[in-house]
């Protein structure tokens, strides 16, 4: 799936001890939160009811029974309105709140891996957008940093169309030091009349001390009835 | 022989397809996908890649996928049988053989069942009336749940 914010890539498949650490540390949040934060007891062979459901929850198949103290009672003319709803009303509550705890803390891991693997003074950061494309079918993009391959990213259709609806896709995230640099990108796809098309563009920058974000754009040009390829640097 | 990818996560890929758009597993995830590796000098395979067509027929509304990938080391031939093989759903290229390897496999053709959350769940390494079975049995398990 096209992710507009972060784009896997051959470089990214290695596996990376940020990038494993926030998965770990939420998963093992959720299994020592949980059971504590809901009041559960340890999960064991018979933890399968919660003790809020434990008083009332009746054998499998049988309806709730009621007893003879319960005979007086309003509820025990409406057997149809479970005794523990407001008790399960509340549990989900607590576990909704506890999803979004998880969600907010993964949000704060991927931002401080991020900070921690592309410091803000050696960032590079490339996207990709697409303008029109009607003269052009967008198949993969083949990225060179320096000479040196970072990134080779095939496009499914849905990716395309995403792209083509205004999306920008962040293709490359990585570090550079001080100093003068060349990018160059490939784009492959289908031309004018359904043609395999390959194109070239490239781009020398000088990477001073801050991020350096640069942009490959896709274009139509209508008066050739050619598509455009260009390698905009965010200043 | 025990297939040391089951209950793992299942490896991402984007290939070519051989007719039609490219393919990402990523984009599936929350869907039953089976995985068929072929060969076009497999004969089983051809067989097997109908019966798949068939069961994607019937499952295809309750949220099945499926991706063909072939092995072939010349694209040309690939191509040239998955244009004969007339299945509904993508016939990929693996011409580098990267996808096979992170799926190891050994033996063609070789199905490989992942479930909604994108683990692996079982794997079939032949073809014949029964694992057939087996397969509907273990797919339609997958989709219930």
């Amino acid at each position: 799936m096209l992710q507009m914010t972060r784009a896997p890539s051959r470089a990214d498949a290695a596996p990376r001890r940020g990038a494993l650490l926030a998965p770990l540390l939420v998963g093992a949040l959720l299994a020592g939160l949980a059971p504590t934060a809901l009041g559960a007891p340890p999960a064991g062979p018979d933890a399968t009811t919660t003790p809020a459901a434990a008083g009332t929850t009746a054998p499998p198949g049988e309806a709730p029974a009621a007893t003879p103290a319960d005979a007086g009672s309003p509820l025990a003319t409406s057997p149809a309105v479970p005794e523990s709803s407001p008790d399960t009303r509340g549990l989900d509550q607590e576990i909704q709140d506890l999803k979004k705890d998880v969600v907010d803390l993964n949000k704060d891991l991927f931002i401080l891996e991020e900070e921690l693997l592309f410091p803000a003074n050696t960032q590079v950061a490339v996207f990709l957008s697409v303008d029109v494309g009607q003269f052009f079918a967008l198949d993969s993009v083949q990225l060179k940093l320096d000479r040196k391959e970072v990134i080779n990213y095939l496009y499914t259709p849905r990716e395309a169309e995403a792209l083509l609806k205004g999306g920008v896709q962040r293709l490359y995230l990585g570090n550079l030091k001080v100093g003068a640099h060349e990018l160059v990108a490939f784009f492959n796809g289908k031309g004018p009349n359904q043609r395999a098309y390959k194109r070239g563009a490239s781009l020398r920058f000088e990477k001073g001390v801050g991020a350096k974000y640069l942009e490959l754009k896709i274009d139509d040009r209508q008066r050739k009835l050619q598509p455009e390829f260009e390698i905009k640097d965010w200043e | 022989m025990r297939y040391a990818l089951i209950g793992q996560s299942a490896p991402d890929f984007a290939l070519h397809a051989a007719v039609g758009g490219n393919a990402r597993l990523s984009e599936h995830r929350g869907e039953v996908v089976v995985l068929s590796f072929w060969s076009s000098r497999c004969t089983p395979c051809r067989t097997q890649l109908a019966a798949l067509n068939r069961s994607l027929a019937t499952y295809h509304s309750a949220g099945l996928a499926m991706f063909g990938i072939g092995v072939d080391d010349d694209p040309a031939q690939a191509r040239e049988f998955a244009r004969s093989a007339s299945v509904s759903f993508a016939l990929l290229l693996d011409p580098a053989k990267g996808v096979s390897r992170s799926y190891q496999v050994d033996n063609l053709p070789m199905t490989v069942l992942i479930d909604r959350n994108g683990t692996v769940r079982d794997v079939l390494r032949d073809y014949s009336a029964e694992s057939e079975q087996l397969y509907l049995q273990q797919l339609r398990a997958l989709l219930n749940e």
